[in-house]
């Protein structure tokens, strides 16, 4: 049996509202306030409720439709290789900040970025990173004024 | 209302803020002409820039973002065929056969007029709806707070289109189920943080505006491999001349004069947009033309170009109203601009023109200094500006994800909301290919908060009773209206359904009365 699109979407949202209402029944409350016509909990498990019906709804008339198997996910033709590549890049650049700072995780990242994309030209990878991330780099720090970390490993070598 | 005008008009003309306008249209224009990126987008890609802006600047500097990308959208739709946003690809119905006939100087000029004419009628209009509008919704309460944001969600879902509106409820529920993440600010209780402390202050407006749009589509482009697609090569010399005859002008007066009062209107329902009024008006322009001058359409028509582009900048310009009046955006792009504002501490809403006049009518009137910047400026310049859709894709992309990222990175300064990111990007990517619809997960998500607020003050002042809904004849007569536009698409695709079953059984049961 294969899943359409919509039943996939209706499946995944009933699971998470199934879960969201779980975790919203867990919520912690001050004492008295579950005597309140109103608490932390009343929305989110109102909209667990809601969710958990309208994908039941979902899911329902998308398996009583006649064209229920016209409509499902195909993957093929999309680079899902590169796309992971690329978010995990992004990632990587999240990290990256964290310990060699702004001006060379900005750099690193696009370098890696154009390579990632079929950038092969020496000239036009590094033209096209480092004087970029130097740039941003000053109007940042020199012109805005806003302080940038140099990094956690920087630090540390400068420091020993 | 003259006090406000000139209000609006001392702000609008500072000459900082004159300069938000022009840099706005220009970047948008540009960012508009890139395919895939559109009007949403191109205001979240701003939101960063306008943080460290005054609210009057911002929404100047986001407003012509949006008029730039709509009008960047349409070129590359002429020269191209490459639509940058939905609300385009009307455009290219007749833009691009006319381009093809070495005649796209004319359709940009003609493009770029209709679209002024559109946005000025669009901002005329609005300059007198918008404060009466207001001035009715000054009497409003919480209940009736309430029974208007579930107004707004509704008919997000009910204009989703159709085979959409359940997909677009679901999106709704998931926008309102993010926005429930972290400090619950009525009881200050903690909630879905699973312990963690860079949830606290929950899930940031500007992170999943970035992620949703920005990123995903950016990320989409590499996923469907358009970064290996050729520069778009345009022959600028073979634009033609930009002027229109005396005659051509006539022809379209009357469509312009039209479709702009059309396209408002459209604008001003919430969830219908800019898409949908170009869509109809070229349909209307259509029907209206005469069986001869039908078979010109789809073959480089002037009337079929300037309907769709006066149409999308007026309803750009409409769906300003319920934004600025009632605090229900009309797009997906408005629920960014109401993200910004709401970020900014300035409620729109009724008191949106007594707290902050100058916030309101400088929107107002920077709009047509923003469609005046278009004519004057940017359509002299195309020739330059889509010289930038030379850069080779591979540079182009990874430059606008550093933008997305960092962006909201210089905002917190902090490498979790990155991840976050990238998380959020990946839910959005496998949603898009489920075609769910993005827009009212976002709309969900801004107006979550202000909903709940109003939502506990309500059932707290009714003692824990919902006859709030039906207590005021006003509170009622919105929810009623709510209730209409939910159920009505559903209702609708129910009988179409048992009238498709009825079809395809009609010639069985035929059959089966043949036979006995």
């Amino acid at each position: 049996m294969t899943l359409n699109k919509d039943q996939i979407g209706g499946l995944i949202f009933l699971c998470l509202s199934l879960t969201y209402g779980y975790y919203a029944g867990q919520v912690d409350m001050l004492p008295g306030d579950e005597f309140e016509p109103f608490n932390a909990r009343s929305l989110p498990l109102a909209l667990a409720t809601l969710g958990a019906l309208i994908s039941a709804l979902l899911l329902t008339t998308s398996s009583l439709g006649k064209d229920r198997n016209d409509d499902t996910l195909s993957l093929a033709g999309f680079d899902l290789l590169l796309t992971g590549k690329m978010l995990g890049l992004i990632v990587l650049f999240g990290l990256a900040l964290h310990w060699i700072g702004f001006l060379l995780s900005t750099a690193l990242f696009l370098l890696a970025g154009y390579w990632l994309l079929g950038e092969r030209r020496p000239k036009m990878l590094l033209l096209s990173s480092v004087p970029f991330a130097i740039g941003i780099w000053f109007v940042l720090t020199q012109l805005l004024d806003i302080y940038l970390a140099p990094g956690q490993l920087i630090t540390l070598l400068m420091g020993a | 209302m003259l006090d406000g005008i000139f209000t609006g008009l001392a702000t609008a003309v500072m000459p900082f803020n004159l300069m938000m306008v022009v840099v706005g249209c220009f970047a948008g224009t540009f960012i508009g002409m890139l395919p895939g990126l559109g009007p949403i987008s191109a205001v979240a890609l701003m939101i960063p820039v306008t943080y460290g802006l005054d609210p009057s600047s911002g929404i100047i500097l986001m407003a012509g973002v949006y008029y730039g990308a709509v009008f960047g959208g349409s070129t590359s739709s002429i020269l191209i065929n490459a639509p940058g946003c939905a609300s385009t690809v009307v455009t290219a119905f007749d833009g691009y056969p006319m381009a093809q006939k070495n005649q796209a100087g004319k359709a940009l000029a003609l493009a770029a007029w209709s679209s002024f004419t559109g946005g000025t009628v669009g901002a005329i209009i609005l300059l007198f709806a918008a404060p009466a509008l207001a001035s009715v919704s000054l009497s409003f309460q919480s209940s009736d707070y309430f029974a208007l944001m579930l107004l707004g969600l509704t008919a997000v879902a009910a204009f989703s289109g159709k085979g959409q509106v359940l997909k677009a409820l679901i999106m709704t529920i998931f926008g309102l189920m993010i926005a429930t993440v972290g400090t619950d600010v009525m009881s200050g209780a903690t909630r879905f943080t699973f312990g963690s402390i860079d949830l606290i202050d929950g899930v940031s407006f500007l992170l999943l505006a970035m992620a949703t749009f920005a990123l995903t589509e950016v990320v989409m482009t590499i996923m469907r491999g358009q970064h290996k697609e050729k520069e778009a090569k345009m022959d600028m010399a073979a634009l033609g001349s930009m002027k229109l005859s005396r005659e051509e002008i006539l022809e379209v007066a009357p469509t312009v004069a039209r479709s702009s009062v059309f396209g408002f209107i459209v604008g001003v329902l919430p969830g219908a947009g800019a898409t949908i009024a170009s869509f109809l008006a070229y349909g209307l322009e259509r029907n209206l033309a005469s069986a001869k001058q039908k078979l010109q359409f789809g073959k480089g028509a002037l009337r079929g170009l300037a309907a769709p582009e006066s149409a999308n900048n007026a309803a750009s310009t409409g769906s300003f109203v319920p934004l600025l009046t009632l605090g229900i955006p009309g797009s997906g792009t408005t629920a960014i601009m109401l993200g910004a504002l709401i970020a900014y501490g300035i409620q729109p809403g009724p008191r949106l023109f007594v707290d902050n006049p100058d916030v309101f009518w400088s929107v107002i009137i920077s709009m047509y200094f923003g469609n005046l910047v278009l004519l004057v400026l940017n359509l002299p310049l195309i020739p330059y500006i889509s010289r930038l859709l030379a850069i080779p894709r591979p540079i182009l992309i990874p430059l606008i994800l550093f933008f997305s990222v960092t962006g909201v990175y210089l905002v917190s300064f902090n490498t979790f909301d990155i991840q976050m990111m990238v998380v959020i990007t990946v839910i959005a990517l496998l949603l898009k290919l489920l075609e769910f619809p993005m827009a009212p997960m976002l709309l969900g998500f801004i107006l979550g908060g202000i909903m709940e607020k109003n939502l506990s003050r309500s059932l707290t002042l009714s003692d824990g009773s919902f006859s709030f809904l039906w207590d005021r004849p006003l509170t009622l007569s919105i929810t009623l209206i709510a209730v209409v536009l939910m159920l009505l698409p559903l209702v609708r695709s129910l009988l179409e359904r048992r009238g498709k079953t009825r079809q395809a059984n009609g010639p069985e049961v035929a059959v089966m009365e043949g036979e006995g």
